[in-house]
């Protein structure tokens, strides 16, 4: 079942050029059950993206076009008010960034905890509290210490915890977390994917993790979207778009990731720089000056998502066979059909 | 609550070494100032017609009982005799014991102090918030612009324009005393409110003089605490608009508290201007009149309470500090 349904969003920021889109047409489904991994590089959009789902677009940011169905709520981006103030916490749950500082520095946790109760409305604070300190329990934390603590007495993976408790303690069924292992040491980084994963099976999420790091990803997600310049050039089941990348900025991506089994000088780093909003081709293909498979007709179209076999989508003019060979071949394919 | 005891007992302690220092260090700056008493008594004797030998005759006659000793033993009797809550006596006043004259000043400069403070700091906290939050409306910048302007204004030029509306313009308000003469001191209506007529100027012109500051600095504090992270996390969390608005008030806040301690003591010590121009027989008014005639106990002791008020009000906004936030706690 489709918990989160993105179409053809847009969302423009207002530079001194105008209006430039930081994400553009992207379309996502984000299923029950399914931990699906966002990753692309810093400035690809994929922040703005997650923010999107929850109709928080920053200042000085909008939504240009597109919808975000979430079942049995609708378009969140139609909603204002106390409506989206209930679907934000109450449906949708967001993890920051363990490096941020995501509790009110001056309050226990656990009175921030009845914060959020009463400010949505819970009848049962009791109970609210019980499930927070079995949530926590889970995550291998003592739940009547941590409810007791502030903020500057948890460690960062502590934190990044009761982040995931606070998002899940509504009974959210939908779980993002933006960069949940940034700033975190190898072993805690571990843990907390651990704890993301469990907690995931447990409730039945549907979970998005957005990350630039493909290799604490693949870990545990079930299907994987890559992000470049705003648009979503790759989706599909996470092994199948690990072991065939078939577009040449997934290919990229993941030739320079360095394993730690395995020769560091094996990975090879992305020539270029990563577009900004400013930078970002406006048309043809948003890759083609990095991308060493580039033909003439990425200079004037921009290759569409297109869905191909096994769940998988790409927006390229190259034949995928082509990209999986390695060996750019002469500039004659055109079509983009995989 | 040990914790809490030990920190105060701590506080107390290097308090009293500061109380020592500075009052040791200003009876000798006080005694080094040049002139004696009895210099301007001279003077105004000479000024009044007599000889130089009549006017020192008199003169002598009513400061002769000034101590000779060295100033190193006259500091150990100051010393032993502030121990024992001895100020001295004063020498212009002949014989009025000094902690009769600070007293009667005290209340003066305290009432309308701590009351100009109070009202300038609720006034300016909440124009800052607004000025904050509507930073990028007309509204907003408006408020901000009379913050600067109003911190920019000398006092002494605020006292005086206040002076020439509100008293020789329109009559409304006296410009001198702390109530009608006529009156008998005590809780009748009528003198009450004769007191209170006479400190509504002194009061506003405190009150204008630290709203600015408490506008701008609660301003920028508030910008400070809408980009923090936890702000961004309880708009996503669904937290009401009520709850997110305590979070950023109080976060907000925070740093103000200690100034207003601070600032307290330090108004303390900024009175003269204020009691100078509207006649008010403050401390501040005191201290620049014994300033004058050389009355070194009235000076060291109007310094030592300002001293006291300032250290005592900087472990008061330590010690609250504590108490509001988690972060500084042990």
């Amino acid at each position: 079942m489709t918990e989160v349904q993105v179409r053809d969003l847009t969302i423009e920021y207002q530079t001194s050029a105008g209006w430039l889109p930081a994400v553009a047409g992207a379309s996502l489904d984000l299923r029950a059950g399914e931990i699906t991994g966002l990753v692309g590089e810093s400035g690809s959009g994929k922040s703005t993206l997650a923010l999107a789902l929850l109709n928080a677009v920053p200042e000085p940011g909008r939504v240009a076009a597109g919808s975000v169905e979430v079942a049995g709520v609708g378009d969140v981006l139609s909603l204002s008010g106390k409506q989206l103030r209930k679907v934000r916490g109450g449906e949708l749950g967001y993890v920051f960034q363990a490096s941020q500082n995501s509790m009110n520095p001056l309050k226990t946790i656990g009175k921030q905890l009845l914060d959020l109760g009463r400010s949505h409305e819970v009848k049962d604070l009791r109970a609210l509290i019980a499930r927070a300190k079995d949530l926590a329990n889970r995550m291998g934390m003592d739940g009547d210490r941590v409810l007791d603590s502030y903020q500057h007495q948890l460690s960062g993976g502590m934190r990044q915890r009761i982040g995931i408790v606070f998002a899940l303690v509504l009974n959210a069924k939908v779980l993002i977390l933006d960069e949940p292992t940034t700033a975190l040491d190898m072993l805690s980084q571990a843990a907390v994917l651990d704890i993301v994963r469990t907690v995931h099976d447990e409730n039945q999420l549907s979970t998005l993790i957005i990350t630039h790091d493909i290799g604490a990803i693949s870990e545990i997600a079930d299907r994987l979207a890559v992000m470049y310049g705003g648009r979503i050039v790759e989706d599909g089941p996470l092994l199948d778009v690990l072991r065939r990348p078939t577009h040449p900025y997934t290919r990229a991506l993941i030739g320079a990731t360095a394993r730690i089994t395995g020769d560091v000088d094996a990975a090879r780093a992305l020539p270029g720089r990563p577009p900004d909003l400013t930078t970002v081709a406006r048309v043809g293909c948003v890759f083609r000056d990095r991308c060493p498979f580039a033909v003439t007709a990425c200079a004037d179209t921009e290759p569409p998502l297109v869905v191909g076999e096994a769940g998988r989508r790409r927006a390229c003019h190259v034949e995928p066979s082509t990209v999986l060979s390695g060996t750019p071949g002469t500039p004659a394919a055109v079509g983009g059909q995989p | 609550m040990t914790g809490f005891a030990r920190r105060l007992a701590g506080k107390l302690l290097a308090g009293l070494v500061m109380v020592w220092v500075v009052v040791t260090f200003t009876f000798f700056l006080v005694h080094a100032l040049p002139g004696k008493p009895g210099d301007v008594q001279y003077e105004s004797y000479i000024m009044q017609g007599f000889n130089p030998e009549e006017a020192r005759a008199k003169v002598t006659a009513v400061y002769g009982f000034t101590s000779h000793d060295p100033l190193f033993s006259q500091y150990l009797g100051y010393l032993g005799r502030l121990l024992h809550g001895d100020l001295g006596q004063s020498v212009y006043y002949s014989g009025v014991p000094v902690s009769h004259l600070i007293w009667s000043a005290l209340p003066w400069t305290v009432l309308p102090v701590l009351t100009g403070l109070l009202v300038s700091f609720l006034i300016g906290v909440i124009a800052g918030v607004i000025a904050a939050v509507k930073r990028s409306s007309r509204w907003g910048g408006l408020l901000s612009v009379s913050g600067s302007l109003v911190a920019g204004v000398p006092s002494f030029v605020l006292a005086l324009l206040l002076l020439l509306v509100f008293h020789t313009e329109w009559h409304l308000l006296p410009d001198a005393g702390t109530s009608d003469i006529t009156l008998e001191p005590g809780w009748s209506p009528e003198y009450v409110g004769s007191v209170v007529q006479h400190a509504v100027l002194p009061v506003i012109s405190y009150a204008l003089l630290s709203y600015g500051g408490w506008l701008l600095a609660m301003k920028s504090s508030v910008i400070t605490v809408l980009g923090d992270d936890f702000i961004l996390a309880s708009e996503l969390r669904g937290l009401a608009p009520v709850t997110r608005a305590r979070y950023i008030g109080r976060n907000a806040i925070l740093p103000l508290f200690t100034v207003l301690a601070l600032s307290f003591g330090i108004m303390f010590a900024g009175s003269f201007f204020i009691e100078q121009t509207f006649d008010y027989p403050g401390l501040g008014e005191l201290l620049l009149k014994s300033i004058g005639v050389r009355d070194y106990p009235v000076m060291a002791g109007a310094f030592l309470l300002i001293t006291v008020a300032i250290i005592a009000a900087n472990i008061v906004a330590d010690l609250c500090y504590t108490l509001i936030d988690p972060r500084v706690r042990r």
